[in-house]
């Protein structure tokens, strides 16, 4: 066996064990008020189970990372897939030095999930090997990404424990404009996680079951110098299209529960070669979210946080906002020595200047101006506590946006992070 | 504002906008009815700030809407939301082959239709050049030193002359507070509290029964030397729009090419440029059948001109400084000037050839000579003949009347004119010319113009430019041509030190500041009963922890979370 085939084993191993993991911190949090046991005790002990199962996974997710960097030569940190790995290894991390620091284990029950989604939206991307770009081929390229990674994962942690707040605290009973409108939002947080979760499960279940259809599309473009191309693409869909691309003839198309055809196509801005498939990606992202969300009500028959708040009245709110705020402290400097300063020593190096306005490096700005703005935010009265939580929720947007948004809409020079 | 009394009862006379007394720390106003035993604001130790001051002027006025907090946050959202605004659409600068607003206004119109037209109208397509976003980063700027100064010396004048025993309220409203009886003698239990504080690395300061113990009061500069850092970052910013500072020039060049460095002294050559590409082996299955790059690489030679450098009738004089193979994460440096692998382009250009000189009819060698496309010697002895260069087009082509002229001065198609005297030969010598590229197009105008020269009586024919054994081994041997034009970005900028220096400062005041807390307990004991107060400005639960860390050590076990003043009330 090879280093990159013992590396992706071991990845669908600290997979499952993230999972498992999961399942115990649940159990921490839910199982307190089963027959038969002492509360405390319970806690405890399957948060401990929970800690140790996630530790264990994590050794296998570094396993899987130093196999990887062995078999390919470079450090794994260089495509999509191989950065979102990381994201996930850095966020375990950070829980790990949180919890250290905190000894706050039910806060697992939130960080998993979110270095599971994160795990699984990674696979996404194509896991196959790729040579390095000589763009990357720099000292820099493990410097800079790791260090950034990692500022965000503490990132990650404070918005983990943010959204933990924001539960808590929520007024079930409260029937004023503020009590609704606070409780509609934090219920929507929850809606957009299990879309996110509708993403993933769409996805893998049409690739299980091999779907494929496919399109001609003709694309008009205008050069730089004024001469206009026309170009033929073949966009393939792993997704039943409800959407076609804009301008594009049916290649092949597989039935699906009686489907015969797209039922519209893309609007003509949406001209980019794989603007339609994304737009597809995300209608079917909402469908299966929205069904899953669905039969989630069905079977509590009340909204999600009136089903997580009363496990986490143990815990106190403001112990979450301590949490929240200190890894936001911890992971700011990181996060500006890694994504602000590393960055521009990189981008000194390898393109001549040190800052130049892409994309990338504007949303990394933006990301720190954010949580700069939060820190500062915090001196003032009356932005602690479910103010200053709702901002970290959005920071993490923020956040997101700059390591998969950027990408998938804008492009830029950092373009090439192998987004398919 | 209204007119306070702001003497305080202990007889220190405080500042107008004092919260908290400076010397007892008694607060001197309640900010609110009902809210007597809050937690005490205590940012900045409650003292006044200069921007508090009575009946401001126009100076005053200015300095207080910087030194305002707010203000700042307003300024970070406002310079946030516009540079995410800036991302919408692709910036001009990204353009590099358009210069006018008419180019930049149809692109925007053709590429993103009305919101591009929209996106153009209102600047935005230039966003990070505007005057607005640059005003805002000016205001940054100007918020940062004044806010900084406003709070930095105040708080210092308050942290470097603490008043040990506090005013009673001063210590219970703080926000981790425990009161309680002392059993036992009260002196013995205040030495040996203050030993457990010591051990936990705090500075202990006694008068009788107060205390005052404090730890990591450097952490509270970190703000501020952060800022500094900020600063230095953006006045540098700043100084690259200082001409001189500043430097950003492209350069072509094809193997073998020398060039001088516009604006300096320098020369540059193009040794050799590698493009190394992947194996098909190597390469992942959506990469299969494409040129992947591995390496490219421009060994460059760096000259500066010593002698004859502004003379156009000499050559310059050259030394060789440096010498580096560029690649992209590896620029050539010499003192500021730092020299980058940009991009290449696959072009082929003639260097050089060996030619032999031969008879047309006899098929003999009179002799072989080198031949170059840069500045081609004026005249070859070859065998008994003497060939004088006349003419040397470096780009051949034919002008409307249908003589030789050269298209551009790059050598694309070289051609050379050459008049060759000797024995046997017409009185006034023979005119031929002689393509070295070995193409369709470059032989036929060789074959058609030499035999025009020979009908108009300026050549009997008897001559052919030959390359002997061109091939050899699959190499070209006697042919030098270079497959590859690097292009090569050459960088001056004078503020980059103060960059960096300022992003170290930065950084290191962002790490005082959060990876330590400042935090300070005190604490008096009044007719046996202890009240203990402690503050700090970030991480209360590790305040609370060496509290009742200490406190269990002498006798006093509390859980840590009892201590926190706020959480009692919420």
């Amino acid at each position: 066996m090879n280093w990159i085939d013992l590396s992706s084993n071991v990845f669908t191993a600290a997979f499952f064990l993230y999972c498992a993991a999961f399942i115990c911190y649940a159990i921490a949090v839910a199982g307190k008020r089963w027959s038969n046991r002492d509360p405390q005790g319970h806690t405890a002990r399957w948060g401990r189970i929970g800690f140790i199962a996630a530790i264990v996974a994590w050794v296998l997710h570094l396993v899987f990372f130093f196999a990887r960097w062995k078999g390919q030569g470079h450090i794994p940190t260089s495509n999509m897939y191989e950065f979102m790995t990381f994201l996930a290894m850095a966020i375990m991390f950070a829980f790990i030095v949180v919890y250290l620091i905190y000894r706050n284990s039910l806060l697992g029950a939130f960080a998993l999930p979110l270095v599971i989604i994160i795990v699984a939206y990674a696979s996404v991307f194509p896991s196959e090997v790729q040579p390095l770009n000589p763009a990357l081929n720099s000292i820099w390229l493990r410097i800079h990404v790791t260090t950034a990674a990692l500022g965000e994962a503490f990132f990650a942690v404070g918005f983990a424990a943010a959204l933990m707040q924001l539960i808590r605290v929520v007024d079930l009973e409260r029937k004023d404009k503020v009590g609704v409108r606070s409780r509609r939002w934090t219920e929507f947080s929850l809606v957009a996680i299990i879309l996110i979760v509708g993403f993933l499960v769409s996805v893998f279940g049409f690739r299980g079951a091999g779907y494929e259809a496919s399109f001609s599309q003709e694309t008009v473009e205008i050069a730089d110098d004024g001469t206009v191309n026309s170009q033929v693409n073949e966009v393939t869909y792993s997704l039943p299209p409800i959407v076609a691309p804009y301008n594009s003839e049916t290649v092949d198309f597989q039935a699906f529960l009686g489907m015969e055809k797209p039922l519209f196509e893309a609007p003509s801005w949406m001209n980019g070669v794989n603007a339609g498939r994304k737009l597809n990606t995300v209608i079917w992202s909402v469908i299966t979210g929205l069904i899953l969300y669905g039969l989630l009500r069905l079977l509590a028959r009340k909204p999600l946080i009136a089903v997580i708040k009363p496990h986490l009245m143990d815990i106190d709110a403001d112990d979450l906002e301590e949490i929240s705020y200190r890894a936001i402290a911890i992971g700011f400097p990181v996060f500006t020595l890694g994504a602000l300063i590393f960055a521009m020593i990189w981008a000194e190096i390898a393109w001549s200047r040190f800052w130049g306005w892409d994309p990338k490096e504007v949303w990394a700005l933006v990301t720190w101006l954010f949580y700069s703005a939060y820190l500062h935010l915090r001196l003032s009265r009356g932005w602690q506590g479910t103010r200053s939580a709702w901002l970290a929720v959005i920071g993490f947007l923020v956040v997101m946006f700059t390591l998969i948004g950027v990408n998938l809409v804008i492009a830029g020079l950092h373009s090439y992070a192998g987004v398919s | 504002m209204l007119i306070q009394n702001t003497k305080c009862e202990c007889g220190h006379q405080n500042p107008v906008g004092t919260v908290l007394c400076e010397s007892c720390g008694k607060p001197l106003f309640e900010e609110a009815a009902g809210a007597e035993d809050a937690p005490l604001e205590m940012r900045y130790d409650g003292v006044a700030r200069r921007s508090q001051k009575q009946n401001p002027h126009l100076i005053d006025r200015v300095w207080n809407f910087f030194s305002s907090v707010k203000i700042a946050i307003y300024l970070i959202i406002l310079t946030l939301l516009g540079a995410a605004l800036g991302t919408i659409f692709q910036q001009e600068s990204t353009f590099i082959n358009m210069t006018t607003d008419e180019e930049f206004a149809a692109y925007y119109k053709e590429t993103y239709g009305t919101a591009g037209v929209i996106y153009h109208a209102l600047g935005l397509s230039h966003t990070y050049e505007s005057w607005w976003f640059r005003g805002l980063l000016v205001m940054i700027g100007a918020s940062l030193v004044i806010c900084s100064l406003d709070r930095v010396l105040p708080l210092y004048r308050a942290l470097n002359k603490q008043q040990i025993r506090k005013h009673l309220q001063f210590i219970t409203r703080q926000q981790v507070t425990y009161s309680g009886e002392v059993a036992g003698d009260e002196t013995a239990w205040v030495e040996s509290f203050k030993k457990q504080l010591k051990r936990r690395g705090y500075r202990v300061h006694q008068d009788g029964t107060a205390l005052l113990a404090e730890k990591n009061r450097f952490s509270r500069w970190g703000p501020y030397i952060n800022h500094i850092g900020l600063i230095l970052f953006l006045l540098a910013v700043l100084g690259r729009s200082v001409p001189a500072w500043h430097m950003d020039q492209y350069l072509a060049l094809y193997e073998g090419e020398t060039r001088q460095i516009p604006d300096t002294n320098y020369y540059l050559k193009n040794d050799d440029f590698t493009l190394e590409l992947y194996d098909e082996s190597e390469l992942a299955s959506n990469q299969k059948g494409k040129a992947v790059p591995k390496l490219f690489e421009t060994k460059a030679t760096m000259y500066e001109c010593i002698e004859a450098c502004n003379d156009p009738t000499r050559d310059p004089v050259l030394k060789q400084v440096e010498q580096h193979p560029i690649q992209v994460n590896s620029p050539l440096s010499h003192g500021d000037l730092k020299i980058y692998q940009n991009s290449y382009q696959a072009r082929v250009r003639f260097i050089s050839v060996n030619v032999t000189l031969t008879d047309t009819v006899t098929g003999k060698a009179y002799g072989t000579f080198a031949l170059r496309a840069d500045n081609p010697e004026r005249v070859y002895e070859v065998g008994p003949y003497t060939l004088r260069l006349n003419d040397y087009f470096p780009d051949f082509g034919l002008d409307s009347e249908s003589r030789p002229m050269t298209k551009t001065r790059d050598p694309n198609n070289p051609a050379f004119a050459f008049t060759i005297t000797g024995p046997d030969l017409l009185k006034d010598g023979e005119t031929y010319l002689y393509f070295p590229m070995p193409n369709e197009e470059s032989k036929a105008y060789q074959a058609i113009l030499n035999d025009y020269y020979v009908k108009n009586g300026q050549s009997s024919g008897k001559f052919a430019f030959k390359v002997e054994n061109a091939m050899s081994g699959g190499k070209m041997v006697n042919v030098t041509f270079s497959e590859y034009t690097t292009f090569l970005n050459i960088r001056k900028d004078k503020a980059m030190p103060y960059i960096w220096v300022g992003a170290a400062i930065s950084m290191i005041g962002l790490i005082m500041g959060f990876y330590w807390q400042h935090r300070r307990v005190w604490l008096r004991i009044d007719g046996g009963t202890l009240s203990l107060g402690a503050h700090t400005n970030k991480n209360s639960y590790g305040l609370r922890a060496d509290v009742a860390w200490a406190l269990a050590r002498t006798g006093i076990e509390v859980p840590p979370k009892s201590l926190d003043n706020r959480r009692n009330l919420r």
